[in-house]
């Protein structure tokens, strides 16, 4: 069985060390061994049981202070200093080959689409023989208005065209949001298609955009970028959808041999329900089948 | 909670005149990737604008900025220090950054009052924000800051781009995308600043640009997954471009600083004609929304008022029958009564108040986001 790991990015704030408690928590229950790997060198206090720590490689402190660097430079330096010493990593992963990791990735937009230094990363668990699923994990309560849905799709786009791996996106906080209608704006979203969101898209901004938002509908749809899943810690059904999501991605369990495949027909095989043979990966036909109660 | 009422104050702004808008300063909001040379931007500006001597603001968002070449006339730096926010918070650099933005931000009224007050004189404002792009982008205090700023100015964004990194297609275009998704976030007008010409020529840039097909070339013999650019995503990418003023500027040489002022001058225009009506549009169906959400509100409040007086007259009556009986203890209850009324009344303002929140609920709810 080849080695599954599951790469967590998102916006700083955004709620990544909080899923990944919970998706610990529940491959834990699905009798899986899982490791966390923290590799934000910012963190701040863990949520969840840390295997291995960056910070007990460099910390953003001491680099800030011996070095005088801001806490930009500091994390670039940080990571760049990951990858100097990769062997370090390649030492603790060593021990868990049989288990399935999950990396808390710092947010930073910046160690993505400004910088290579994620995508080298990525690249370097590849070479000894990672699959790989990212996560774009992004906070529910800035999805309001189909605009700020449609820009969040943008930002998950502008990073998983820089990782080129399969990804699932995800929302988070929805146990957070308030009572004041925006649980039912945010299913509206999640239910409603492309056109319908482009539609409402066009009332909102005016005639100048509408080009650009229907060339945007064409992306949408292709990318199948309104595919946010919800993430409600306080429903295990969504957080069980979301893991049967990444195992899809990821192969996980597929006793055949993996194949390389291609970035862009990812999101639009999980789509898809992806395979007839995979009726055991949770069957999921199409993103409508989500569990939208979730949002209740 | 003072930023929603802020904003509030806001939206009833409207009714300023198209021309009163022109007169007013173009407010210029400075994002951009960490490294691609904000600060240095700014110092630019700042100069020219010293140089020229056109009138111009500036504000300083970033409380983790340790050094600033230049002088700015709002400094968040005066108002929090980012170091101490670390230590009473026990928060990590991002962290007190996000605080710190999200402290001040309860302040913006202040800031707005100071700018306002010079407005006359005043050409440009630019607002400098912090290193890493989402604190801005991403959070509840830039979004308050942007619509607050974009509903009393001519707001523009200012996005720079590090063109030196930018001639890997792959990094144009994930810059590119996350230029567009700004875009939609604030829907302001854009301008997209090359910097660091004097490295590299933003030639290559603006060929990619205007002719799609150079630039599937250069994703092509970059042999990534992606290589092969989807129809769909290069007709985005065209329709964004044709909507993007793009200026090519060496903040270090100075080169192209001419442009820049032109392009925003552009975009202010672009923000009265066509930016405007939208907001203004919008704030009134936000308004509409809100009035439709209180009448109902009343509607219920009255029927549940109603109800009261229909239980308090069979309340009442009772009532005096036993004060009949009872005669002199009849005081007690009179007052007794007067109280029920009291919390009735109470009720009904609480509720009133709560719709003054949902009226804003995006700030609301931003707001209670940590």
């Amino acid at each position: 069985m080849g080695k599954h790991a599951q790469v967590i990015v998102g916006p700083a704030g955004s709620g990544k060390s909080t899923y990944c408690k919970y998706m610990s928590e529940h491959l834990t229950a699905l009798n899986r061994t899982v490791h966390i790997i923290n590799l934000d060198p910012a963190a701040e206090e863990f949520k969840y049981h840390v295997t291995a720590d960056i910070r007990d490689l460099v910390t953003l402190d001491d680099v800030m202070e011996e070095l005088e660097y801001g806490p930009n430079g500091g994390l670039v330096y940080c990571m760049e200093y990951l990858m100097e010493n990769f062997d370090w990593l390649e030492d603790i992963l060593g021990d868990y080959e049989d288990d399935y990791i999950i990396f808390d990735c710092p947010g930073q937009i910046e160690l993505y689409t400004h910088i290579p230094i994620m995508r080298e990363f990525v690249r370097r668990l590849q070479d000894i023989g990672y699959f790989l699923c990212a996560v774009y994990v992004l906070d529910s309560h800035f999805l309001f208005e189909p605009s700020k849905f449609i820009s969040g799709a943008l930002t998950c786009l502008s990073t998983m065209t820089q990782l080129e791996i399969p990804h699932v996106s995800i929302l988070s906080k929805i146990d957070l949001l308030g009572k004041n209608g925006s649980k039912s704006k945010l299913r509206k979203f999640l239910k409603s298609d492309v056109q319908t969101l482009l539609s409402e898209l066009n009332e909102d901004m005016g005639s100048a955009f509408l080009s650009l938002n229907h060339a945007m509908g064409a992306l949408l749809d292709e990318y199948s970028l309104v595919g946010f899943m919800p993430f409600n810690i306080d429903k295990p059904d969504s957080i069980s959808i979301v893991s049967q999501q990444i195992d899809t991605a990821l192969q996980y369990g597929e006793d055949v041999e993996v194949r390389g495949r291609d970035f862009e027909e990812e999101p639009n095989q999980d789509e898809d329900g992806y395979d007839p043979e995979d009726g055991d990966m949770g069957g999921l036909d199409s993103f409508e089948n989500i569990d939208l109660e979730a949002l209740d | 909670m003072s930023a929603p009422t802020e904003s509030n104050s806001e939206a009833a702004g409207p009714s300023t005149s198209l021309s009163d808008m022109s007169k007013k300063p173009v407010v210029c909001i400075v994002v951009g990737m960490a490294g691609s040379g904000k600060t240095t931007v700014m110092q630019r500006i700042c100069a020219h604008l010293y140089e020229e001597k056109v009138p111009g603001y500036v504000i300083n968002l970033d409380p983790a900025v340790a050094k600033l070449p230049f002088t700015p006339h709002i400094d968040i730096r005066d108002t929090i220090k980012y170091k101490e926010v670390m230590k009473q918070y026990n928060l990590g650099p991002n962290g007190a950054i996000m605080t710190s933005l999200n402290l001040f931000s309860t302040k913006f009224d202040q800031v707005m009052g100071l700018v306002e007050k010079r407005q006359d004189a005043l050409k440009y404002v630019m607002l400098d924000t912090p290193g890493q792009i989402e604190v801005f982008t991403w959070s509840a205090s830039g979004t308050i800051v942007t619509d607050t700023l974009a509903s009393t100015f001519p707001t523009v964004l200012l996005y720079i781009i590090d063109t030196p990194r930018c001639t890997n297609p792959n990094t144009f275009m994930s810059n590119m995308l996350y230029a567009c998704s700004v875009l939609y976030k604030s829907k302001l007008p854009m301008v997209v600043l090359f910097n660091k010409t004097d490295i590299t020529s933003h030639d290559f840039a603006l060929e990619w640009m205007r002719d799609s097909d150079s630039f599937r070339q250069a994703l092509e013999s970059q042999q990534s997954y992606i290589s092969s650019l989807s129809n769909s995503m290069s007709l985005v990418l065209e329709e964004f471009y044709s909507s993007l003023k793009t200026v090519g500027m060496s903040a270090v040489t100075g080169e192209g600083i001419g442009d820049l002022f032109s392009a925003l001058d552009e975009a202010k225009e672009e923000y009265l004609k066509v930016y405007l009506p939208i907001l203004r549009k919008n704030i009134q169906k936000r308004k509409k929304m809100a009035e439709k959400e209180k009448r109902k509100q009343e509607k219920e409040n009255m029927k549940k008022l109603e109800r009261d007086f229909a239980a308090e007259h069979t309340g009442t009556t009772k009532q005096s029958e036993r004060t009949t009986v009872l005669g002199m203890s009849e005081e007690g209850d009179d007052s007794e009564e007067d109280d029920d009324l009291v919390v009735g009344l109470d009720g009904q303002d609480d509720e009133e108040e709560n719709y003054a929140d949902d009226d804003d609920d995006e700030y609301g709810d931003y707001y209670d986001d940590p």
